[in-house]
């Protein structure tokens, strides 16, 4: 198992980089701007907290962007949850069926390793990738506030790291559960995904018979404006994750240990 | 001689498409066995029920004495298999490829994988995206040996390898049988089976049947695979 999770960190490090440097540069760098923009900030906040259902669903009527926190936020906060998103289904969406769309499980599966120890070694691969981007990205928004001397509000900056993880682990779970699926590589899907369920926590923010409904989409937890304003994050959400996660591994495990595997 | 491979009654179905019907056969130890038949008669769909890549819906297959289904992972332990189309990751060298096969088998080949890469005139500094289909074959042969497995399974092995190497390989499946090891032999090639095999079969339309002598003519060959 070990051996096979190597191979899968090797063949992704370019991609955990890439993806890390690009989002947690791009946060990094809207971090540096805030001191730039601090002065015409408060005027553009008032502006952007009396816009009605737009203000609501970026959060912008319970945080306001003159403060770090709230510039933090709305700003990197949508920035990392969509990169980090996007990072996961398309680390995800691959990571067993490229195996037939190469054509190298021929190969893989002749060796004497179970498929659910495949499955495992590849799963747990995504795991170490995901806590390692979200480790870097949130060294590199770290290393953003320091350069501005702001203090780092370190209880809603783990919580919303935190948040990010399980949001990033749910939609590769999804994922996953598609790769056992289909035997090839479908990145259109898992990004359409991703975007989808974004688009659903904006709609469900705006929309007011829905917001009951929103802790059945990961991006209800992972928050940023919610988080930093001290919101209430319904627990709900939380159990959704975790249902939906262990059904999708489970669905992995079982579905492809019993499905023909293309030559 | 006791059997190495014992297929019962295999049946296997795509869906509404015909895989295998009822398909028995034996192997024995030390045997080439030469597997014979035209393009989707069902050669690669019975290699890979016995590797485990396909569930097959009714019947049973023996391998070494082991059930294919429960004891599919020890099975694969004493098995060499080169597939018809011989793919790796692109982006790892020959060694590093070679190299993942014989970890993940906890073995050390090193020898007897530096033995066949000479042989077989391998350049293991190469990325796997780098080498022509022949040199990836032969990859696959080296990761399908180096282990020394008791039973071999090769598909189309000889497609694109040159006429020297073609002679290296027989030669290298001689020297393993000799020392204990069975071969199965999927072809196209007559003359393959007719010098290596000892024993041979063929299928048609997904059905296998034994032929008494694999020595035969360039004609009673062409039947087989007449409509």
């Amino acid at each position: 198992m070990i051996i096979i999770l190597k191979k899968e960190l090797r063949l992704n490090i370019k991609a955990f980089l890439v993806w890390s440097i690009v989002v947690g540069g791009l946060g990094m760098a809207c971090i540096l701007l805030y001191s730039s923009m601090q002065g015409t900030m408060k005027d553009m906040a008032d502006a952007f907290s009396n816009m009605g259902a737009f203000s609501d669903a970026f959060g912008m009527s319970t945080l306001s962007i003159a403060t770090i926190e709230g510039y933090f936020a709305t700003e990197v906060g949508v920035l990392h949850s969509l990169g980090g998103g996007m990072f996961a289904a398309i680390l995800s969406i691959a990571i067993l069926s490229k195996e037939e769309e190469g054509h190298t499980g021929e190969f893989l599966y002749s060796l004497p390793v179970s498929r659910n120890m495949v499955v495992a070694a590849k799963s747990l691969g995504v795991v170490i990738l995901l806590v390692m981007f979200t480790a870097l990205c949130g060294c590199l928004y770290a290393l953003g506030f320091t350069f501005l001397g702001e203090t780092i509000p370190v209880r809603e900056f783990l919580i919303f790291l935190a948040g990010q993880l399980l949001l990033d682990l749910e939609i590769a779970g999804i994922c996953l559960a598609i790769s056992a699926i289909s035997g090839k590589n479908r990145i259109g899907l898992g990004l359409g995904i991703t975007l989808l369920l974004y688009m659903y926590d904006i709609i469900g923010r705006v929309v007011p018979s829905l917001k009951e409904y929103l802790f059945l989409g990961p991006y209800s937890y992972a928050n940023a404006s919610v988080i930093f304003s001290d919101g209430d994050i319904s627990v709900g959400a939380y159990v959704m994750a975790a249902c939906v996660l262990v059904a999708a591994v489970a669905f992995t495990f079982t579905y492809y240990d019993k499905r023909d595997l293309a030559s | 001689m006791d059997n190495v491979i014992e297929i019962s009654n295999l049946t296997k179905n795509y869906g509404k498409n015909r895989g295998v019907i009822d398909v028995s056969m034996n192997v024995k130890r030390g045997d080439i066995f030469g597997f014979i038949g035209p393009n989707g008669a069902g050669k690669s769909t019975t290699i890979r029920s016995m590797l485990g890549f396909l569930k097959y819906d009714s019947g049973s297959i023996k391998i070494l004495g082991m059930d294919s289904v429960k004891d599919h992972v020890s099975i694969l332990k004493e098995v060499g298999y080169m597939p018809s189309e011989a793919w790796f990751y692109g982006s790892m060298r020959v060694s590093e490829v070679i190299r993942y096969a014989a970890d993940i088998r906890k073995k050390d080949c090193r020898a007897e994988a530096e033995k066949l890469c000479e042989r077989l005139k391998v350049d293991v500094n190469k990325r796997i995206k780098e080498l022509s289909y022949g040199n990836r074959k032969k990859v696959s042969i080296v990761c399908a040996m180096q282990h020394r497995p008791k039973l071999f399974i090769f598909d189309e092995p000889t497609g694109g390898l040159d006429p020297l190497i073609q002679k290296h390989f027989f030669d290298l499946i001689t020297e393993y049988v000799e020392e204990g090891a069975t071969c199965i032999l999927s072809t196209h090639v007559l003359s393959e089976v007719n010098k290596y095999c000892r024993s041979a079969a063929i299928m048609r339309e997904g059905r296998l049947t034994m032929l008494e002598s694999p020595k035969i003519d360039d004609e009673e060959f062409l039947k087989y695979y007449e409509e």
